[in-house]
């Protein structure tokens, strides 16, 4: 049995929005185990993001209860839960979020300064990552001046800067064609078989297909549980 | 602090050059003029106490209570009868009263109003040190010098006094009496010292036979081992009684050369003090105009704070990020700003030289560089600092979705 890394425990998240609140999550229960490969599906409304942001530890439930490796961290204060994220969870993104003002290796070390890693270690490891991308030859380039493929091949070695458990990816392929897609999908796959959990968070079959379990969301919780299809 | 931090918020600086710029320009302005107005106030300040250094701080004045310049009221006067009491009290080593009166002056029908001195000559070494300043050409006034006068260095210069230079040997009207210039004394550094001419007591008794005996200010060298402010009472008391005027009523006043100079560094201080504060309200303006560039730039990277937050940077990292971006524009502000400021004030001295006022000249200590580059790099970070915690509190979910 193997151990298990992120658990949501009756998590709801209520929205103020004016006079009205809105209750994106309604008793939310998930469980990921390390070196699972789970995806997140459901239409929009359906609490997707929301259910991001608390496996994330972006942000924390109005009630209920996140445990990230059995630690509870629904209450914990935006600090800590900044240098736990920056820890234990990689990031990837629909629109890519690298900063423009910053190179593709500056980009990737960028997880590693704000957990006080030294300078030259971080520009290796950095080097190595976009290595490990096939993008050895645009180290030193601006965002702006990578292809949407490159953008999110940074991403995915940003996410991996300190080593994380688990890597969060929100809609990964949502902005790439289906072919630039499939080589995101093939690294996240490769990720995962070298020990990473995986979390996709997608509206997209073709992507979730990939996954070992596929979660259902709907109306802010699980509707249907299946098991992915390359299992 | 981390180095990536302040290389990032460079990098901001540098993207966004013309709002950068603009804000720089406004802190400059500031600083600049804070640089300039300072440097004048220590250049002053400089002059003043190397005044003190050379005349002595064993001297001691004794001047009529009056309206206008020392011994230019010619209501109150000290007379000789008073000199010759305060010779004998104890402590002084020496004592000279100066006459002084506005004369006329003529040449080639060119006509000017100057102040003329009259001095004992046989005194001429200690009236020269306690003026500091030597005869520069010709010889002094001696004993027997009747019908001869020193003038003041801008009498050799063309177009300051008269159109034409006066040279030694010459003779010149004063209050229509001829006299031969036998010397010019060195440069003192303000127009009104610099013209002023010297005559003995015998020549100036002779022109003014009605101020015989009645001085505008007298000079006095304590003893060694004598303390200047305790002479200067011990002074204020006697020839009061002597006098037979009531404390606090009298018609004179003994003033330490000490004193006298602290009085005019106290004015500088005031005066410099003043004008800074003016300089200083540009650069609160400067201030808000930082604030104001620093909230937009919040606003701008809402997005980018997110994805910094997403990949572990606590608050106070990101309130670093925007202090130092801040506090880099305030440097930068106070580096051109100081380079500016000298510029101007050097450029300001040379022409206050040339208009004859070469004491004005500015001064430029390294702690007031360094210190108006530090002090600059403060406001900046402070002015930041408000927009920088609101970009700190900024929640990464709300921050990620930011458009």
């Amino acid at each position: 049995m193997k151990d298990t890394i992120i658990k949501l425990d009756n998590v709801w998240k209520t929205y103020q929005m004016g006079e009205v609140k809105v209750n994106a999550l309604r008793g939310l229960d998930l469980e990921i185990k390390k070196g699972e490969f789970v995806a997140i599906m459901g239409p929009s409304g359906s609490g997707k993001s929301t259910a991001v942001n608390m496996v994330g530890a972006l942000d924390i439930p109005s009630k209920g209860k996140v445990y990230l490796e059995k630690h509870d961290i629904s209450k914990l204060s935006e600090s800590d839960l900044a240098q736990i994220r920056g820890k234990k969870i990689g990031f990837i993104f629909q629109q890519f979020n690298l900063i423009n003002t910053l190179s593709a290796l500056e980009n990737v070390a960028l997880p590693m300064v704000f957990q006080g890693i030294e300078r030259d270690e971080r520009l290796e490891i950095g080097k190595k990552l976009l290595e490990r991308v096939g993008l050895q030859e645009r180290i030193y380039h601006k965002p702006t001046e990578l292809s949407g493929g490159e953008q999110q091949r940074v991403a995915i070695a940003r996410s991996l800067a300190n080593d994380p458990e688990v890597v969060l990816a929100d809609e990964p392929t949502g902005n790439l064609d289906s072919k630039t897609g499939e080589v995101v999908i093939k690294f996240l796959e490769n990720l995962n078989k070298d020990g990473k959990t995986i979390i996709v968070v997608t509206h997209d079959a073709n992507v979730a297909k990939h996954a070992h379990r596929i979660e259902f969301l709907k109306d802010g919780k699980i509707v249907k549980r299946t098991k992915g299809g390359t299992q | 602090m981390n180095l990536e931090l302040i290389k990032y918020a460079f990098l901001n600086v540098k993207k966004r050059k013309l709002r950068s710029g603009l804000t720089i320009l406004s802190i400059l302005i500031g600083v600049t003029a804070i640089y300039a107005l300072i440097s004048f106030g220590v250049g002053l300040q400089n002059y003043v106490n190397v005044i003190a250094e050379q005349a002595g701080i064993d001297k001691l004045f004794i001047q009529s209570r009056g309206i206008g310049a020392p011994g230019t009221d010619e209501n109150f006067r000290i007379l000789r009868d008073d000199i010759d009491f305060v010779e004998k009290i104890n402590g002084i080593q020496e004592i000279s009263g100066i006459y002084f009166k506005t004369v006329e002056v003529k040449k080639n029908r060119q006509l000017k109003f100057v102040f003329g001195s009259g001095i004992d000559p046989s005194k001429i070494d200690f009236v020269e040190e306690a003026f500091t300043v030597g005869v520069e050409k010709g010889r002094q006034l001696k004993k027997g010098d009747f019908d001869k006068v020193v003038l003041g260095h801008n009498y050799q210069l063309e177009d300051k006094i008269f159109k034409k230079s006066v040279a030694l040997g010459e003779k010149i009207e004063i209050n229509d009496e001829v006299f031969e210039v036998i010397g010019f004394y060195e440069k003192i550094g303000n127009p009104q010292d610099d013209s002023n001419v010297f005559f003995t007591y015998d020549t100036f008794e002779s022109l003014f036979p009605d101020d015989k005996d009645q001085f505008g200010f007298v000079m006095v060298k304590a003893n060694r081992n004598v303390d200047p402010s305790l002479l200067a009472e011990r002074i204020t008391d006697k020839l009061r009684k002597h006098k037979g005027q009531e404390e606090g009523k009298e018609d004179f006043f003994v003033q330490t050369f000490e004193d006298a100079l602290q009085t005019f560094n106290n004015i500088i201080l005031i005066l410099s003090g003043i004008l800074v504060l003016i300089a200083l309200v540009s650069l609160i303006v400067a201030s808000v105009n930082t604030m104001n560039t620093m909230y937009t730039a919040v606003v701008e990277r809402t997005k980018e704070i997110g994805i910094m937050k997403a990949v572990g940077a606590r608050n106070r990292d990101i309130l670093s990020i925007f202090v130092i971006e801040s506090g880099i524009l305030g440097a930068i502000g106070g580096l051109i700003g100081v380079i500016l400021g000298f510029l101007i004030s050097s450029t300001g001295g040379k022409i206050a030289a040339q208009a004859g006022f070469s004491f004005l000249q500015p001064s430029f200590p390294i702690w007031l560089t360094i210190g108006s580059i530090l002090f600059a790099f403060f406001v900046g970070a402070a002015s930041g600092s408000l927009p920088a915690y609101r970009a700190s509190k900024l929640k990464p979910v709300d921050a990620l979705r930011y458009e």
